[in-house]
């Protein structure tokens, strides 16, 4: 049998605050999954990947579409894009500089040193989402002065 | 006539309602995040024959249920 219940003062003070700190906590972990994936754009289907992921989140899991828990469209395209970018991996490591990457250091001389010869391991954040315009020019043999 | 100390407050139900407006249609997920965590505090204080859920039972619900990163931020308004 349901009972009543009251609640005291502070309840919906917690409650808010709870819900602030949950709502924060998932969407930081659905942009990690995106970012994980090389996406810059967090999809419903990230958020949906880490309901079913998370332990504390599993009681979300009923609430998910079922379209949305077929993830198979959304692999394919993800594959599909890690393909573009390694194709492109000559080209794009030299248009890193000149895109504005926020996530480059521009500042130490050994980072400077890797955009000249091309290096990928700086330049996580560049494959191929950008609309990348050098992605035409054949820039095989082309080194920076 | 000294105001009583509930007229100092907000009108309770007008308050409730214009929340009921704002809250979007689409915040399913707060939804059932409140009532999984208000669901376990209220079995609790049924557990121990008490009438009023609070704070404390609140924060005992969140580390039961995995959340407890959460109770240290949240002590602060008890």
């Amino acid at each position: 049998m349901f009972t009543k219940q009251m609640i005291s003062s502070e309840i919906p003070m917690l409650m808010s605050k709870a819900c602030e700190i949950f709502i924060q906590e998932l969407t930081f972990r659905a942009w990690m999954h995106a970012e994980k994936n090389n996406k810059s754009i967090v999809q419903p289907c990230d958020v949906a990947k880490v309901i079913m992921q998370t332990d504390t989140m599993n009681f979300l899991t009923e609430i998910i579409p079922n379209n949305l828990g077929d993830f198979s469209v959304f692999d394919a395209k993800e594959e599909n894009i890690a393909n573009i970018a390694e194709e492109n991996e000559v080209s794009l490591s030299f248009t890193a500089g000149f895109m504005g990457n926020p996530m480059m250091k521009m500042d130490s001389e050994e980072n400077a040193g890797n955009i000249v010869e091309g290096n990928q391991a700086t330049l996580p954040y560049t494959s191929g989402f950008m609309g990348n315009p050098m992605n035409m020019m054949n820039m095989d043999n082309v080194r920076m002065k | 006539m000294l105001p009583q100390e509930q007229d100092r407050f907000l009108p309770i139900v007008n308050v409730s309602h214009i929340m009921k407006k704002v809250m979007p249609a689409n915040a399913k997920i707060l939804k059932y995040f409140i009532n999984f965590i208000t669901g376990e505090a209220s079995n609790k204080c049924q557990r121990e024959k008490r009438k009023t859920i609070n704070g404390d039972d609140l924060l005992w619900v969140m580390t039961t249920l995995g959340f407890e990163d959460y109770v240290e931020p949240l002590k602060g308004y008890l």
